[in-house]
């Protein structure tokens, strides 16, 4: 068991000595050069009039009738040139930023917003509330590996404005930087970048350290979300970092060929992405490709697909060469299995490890969740954060040199002898045998068996809940922000948006 | 005076430090002290000190086995300076080797190593060792358990010829036979008469102290 004490918030980003790519540079070439004709002569739709005037005032070709618009390469070029290779997205101090395309390792996310929780005292599965996100974002504050969050679950206690709940409840729990994917609307980004200053202290103050950042979903095959680009225009405007999800599954959203597939996505992130820096050229964004496909007995949406790792290795290298920092996707818990199954453990192990070994800048994480992203179970998120451990060592390569090579321990200890009673033997297990674990906790009971590593788990989660309590907003701050959600719970306004769209 | 030596001795075992522990078992003897106390309050509280790191996780098995170690190095100055009736208080004496045929040795090492790190007096009599060796061991040392290891299905009838053995020299009732290793199992245990058997050297501790006080 990794040692239970009360603790200020860390993070702790995995870099890896190993390297992998699954694209040369010719073939990166072909997909760049695929992506610009596709922009070029087919298009991506934009249902916003703001979009589509902006588009057509920098010298795309729009057309306000089909809403579609055609990007010429060099176009595309000039204003992703503006979008920064390197960024930050703010913690509540500057120990806990994220300092996204540093070089400096994948920032892993808890991230989640699944409907769903197996509630921790019953075990009963039941429609997730505000509370649980609390409870969900002081786990995650308190685990090391976990740089950056989403609310984990909605607040299906709170209607409409559940998002707006979703950040309030991590701002108030969480030291950590808090990204949002479910704003969806212009109404509602108003208010969360209302938030983002009082927490940030002020607009400009947000500028230099932005608190929030946003992901939006692209709508695969090309095309935009209305609700989510004109909130996308709101959080650039306010210098909050954006970032473009595309999510192919081929053969059906996508062509099932996965080099036609990246293509799409890299049509349909990048010229959002250039939507944001007319906008205001320099503000963050990042890429993500997380692509799926069916299982085509049922139909069933299949994330861990080997298929789609490739894709998500092949996305990183896609969006590194257009100079766009990257989100390495598949969530912990992706795929429609359940805690225990081996299926579980392979997919998560292969697909992360794929994603630090490509340098993918972030990249979802532990985050407690199975089912598809659709079950949150807080204790998970220990299980996740195993595979990550074991990742971060395996990537940490071999270190060879004279005292590694261990000339004079073999020649001490000669033949037909034990290592074990070595000095060096005892300092080397107490670095290579890793204790921040939930496996192989000592029973303590005769004959020292292995506890359940579940039953470690939920140990560890009621002592973090019981402990772990980060107050991270000043009561003023707290409250402004309350005052905010109260008011976007009133506003008619937002309710008419977030119907219209 | 005494106290600050005992202190310094139980140290070097809690650190595994053999050279130093070693040191310390001739000065103690030069100032004049009780090398019974010495043993009893010095190297035993270390011992039992390592052992309840050992049980809160802190320690590993090589802490247990260098701890092991250093107990035994001083152990070999201060044991034949003990005077007349002086004798040190074990858990119990045992006679532990890997059996005829057999080379593996680790092991058998650990089972020693957790023994003598929970208070037995161990003779370790090393591999590929007879029944007639094991007798001979018990014999000399006083033993009132045998533990023997085997590593291949080839060699664990060795075991049975050393229960046999026992009963032809007629020790069977006074000397306890426990055994181990990876063809091991309790049904073999049962079938071949052995009063104990351990699958590691964590549980060959609990199997003894049974054993011993049986």
């Amino acid at each position: 068991m990794f040692k239970l004490e009360e603790r200020k918030a860390s993070i702790q980003p995995i870099k890896s000595k190993l390297k992998i790519s699954i694209l040369d540079d010719q073939e990166i070439s072909q997909i760049n050069q695929n992506t610009r004709t596709v922009l070029e002569q087919v298009g991506v739709t934009f249902p916003s009039d703001k979009a589509l005037k902006l588009f057509a005032d920098v010298g795309a070709n729009v057309d306000f009738d089909t809403q579609l618009v055609k990007i010429p390469a060099d176009l595309l070029d000039k204003y992703l040139a503006t979008s920064p290779r390197a960024y930050t997205m703010a913690g509540s101090r500057p120990d806990l930023d994220v300092h996204v395309g540093d070089g400096e390792g994948t920032y892993f996310y808890c991230s989640g917003e699944a409907p769903k929780i197996v509630d921790f005292e019953t075990g009963e599965r039941r429609l997730s509330v505000k509370q649980d996100i609390v409870n969900h974002a002081r786990i995650a504050d308190y685990l090391p590996i976990v740089s950056l969050l989403w609310p984990s679950v909605s607040a299906s206690d709170k209607g409409v404005t559940s998002p707006l709940h979703g950040l309030e409840a991590c701002f108030n729990s969480t030291e950590k930087h808090v990204e949002s994917e479910s704003v969806m609307d212009k109404v509602s980004a108003r208010y969360a970048v209302e938030m983002a200053i009082a927490v940030a202290g002020s607009k400009e103050k947000l500028r230099e350290r932005p608190v929030l950042s946003q992901l939006l979903c692209c709508i695969a095959p090309l095309a935009q979300d209305r609700g989510g680009i004109e909130a996308a225009m709101v959080f650039a405007e306010n210098d909050i970092p954006v970032g473009f999800m595309s999510m192919p599954t081929l053969g059906l959203t996508a062509p099932p060929y996965p080099a036609g597939a990246l293509t799409l996505a890299m049509a349909e992130t990048l010229s959002g992405i250039m939507l944001t820096q007319i906008i205001n050229p320099g503000v963050g964004n990042y890429i993500s490709v997380n692509p799926g496909m069916l299982d085509p007995r049922t139909g069933a949406y299949f994330m861990g697909s080997s298929v789609a790792q490739v894709l998500n290795v092949a996305g990183v290298q896609m969006s590194h060469s257009n100079g766009i920092p990257v989100l390495a996707c598949h969530s912990f818990g992706g795929s429609q299995y359940e805690l225990g199954n081996w299926q579980a453990g392979y997919e998560n192990l292969y697909s992360h490890f794929l994603a630090v070994m490509a340098g993918a800048d972030m990249s979802f994480g532990p985050s407690g969740m199975y089912e598809a992203v659709s079950l949150l179970d807080h204790p998970r998120i220990l299980f996740d954060r195993e595979i990550l451990r074991v990742i971060d060592e395996v990537t940490d390569g071999m270190q060879v040199t004279p005292k590694t090579l261990a000339f004079d321990m073999i020649k001490q200890i000669g033949q037909r002898s034990a290592y074990i009673s070595h000095k060096e033997t005892i300092k080397a297990y107490r670095s290579m045998w890793r204790r921040d674990s939930i496996l192989y906790e000592d029973g303590k009971a005769e004959g020292r068996k292995w506890r359940d590593p579940v039953e470690v788990a939920r140990e560890a989660i009621r002592w973090i809940l019981e402990n772990h309590n980060p107050d991270p907003l000043p009561d003023d701050v707290r409250q402004e922000i309350r005052k905010l959600v109260a008011a976007a719970d009133q506003d008619e306004n937002l309710k008419r948006e977030i119907k219209g769209h | 005076m005494s106290q600050e030596m005992f202190d310094k001795l139980a140290q070097a075992v809690v650190e595994g430090e053999l050279e130093d522990a070693e040191e310390l078992a001739k000065q103690a003897l030069e100032q004049g002290l009780d090398p019974l106390a010495c043993i009893n309050e010095g190297l035993t509280q270390g011992m039992d000190r390592v052992g309840e790191l050992f049980a809160e996780g802190e320690y590993y098995l090589p802490d247990l086995i260098i701890g092991g170690e250093a107990m035994k190095a001083a152990l070999t100055v201060l044991e034949p300076a003990l005077t007349g009736d002086q004798e040190r208080e074990v858990a119990g004496r045992v006679v532990l080797g890997t059996v005829e045929g057999d080379l593996h040795e680790i092991g058998k090492t650990l089972v020693g190593t957790m023994l003598t790190a929970n208070g037995f007096q161990v003779t370790d009599i090393g591999v590929d060792q007879s029944a007639t060796e094991f007798i001979a061991a018990v014999k000399e040392s006083n033993a009132t358990l045998i533990g023997a290891s085997a590593l291949l299905t080839t060699t664990i009838p060795e075991q049975q010829k050393i229960i046999e053995a026992l009963a032809e020299a007629g020790l069977r009732d006074k000397v306890k036979v426990m055994v181990g290793g990876a063809p091991v199992t309790q049904a073999w245990a049962d079938k071949i008469g052995a009063d104990g058997y351990a699958e590691d050297a964590i549980s060959a501790v609990s199997v003894a102290k049974k054993l011993v006080k049986a």
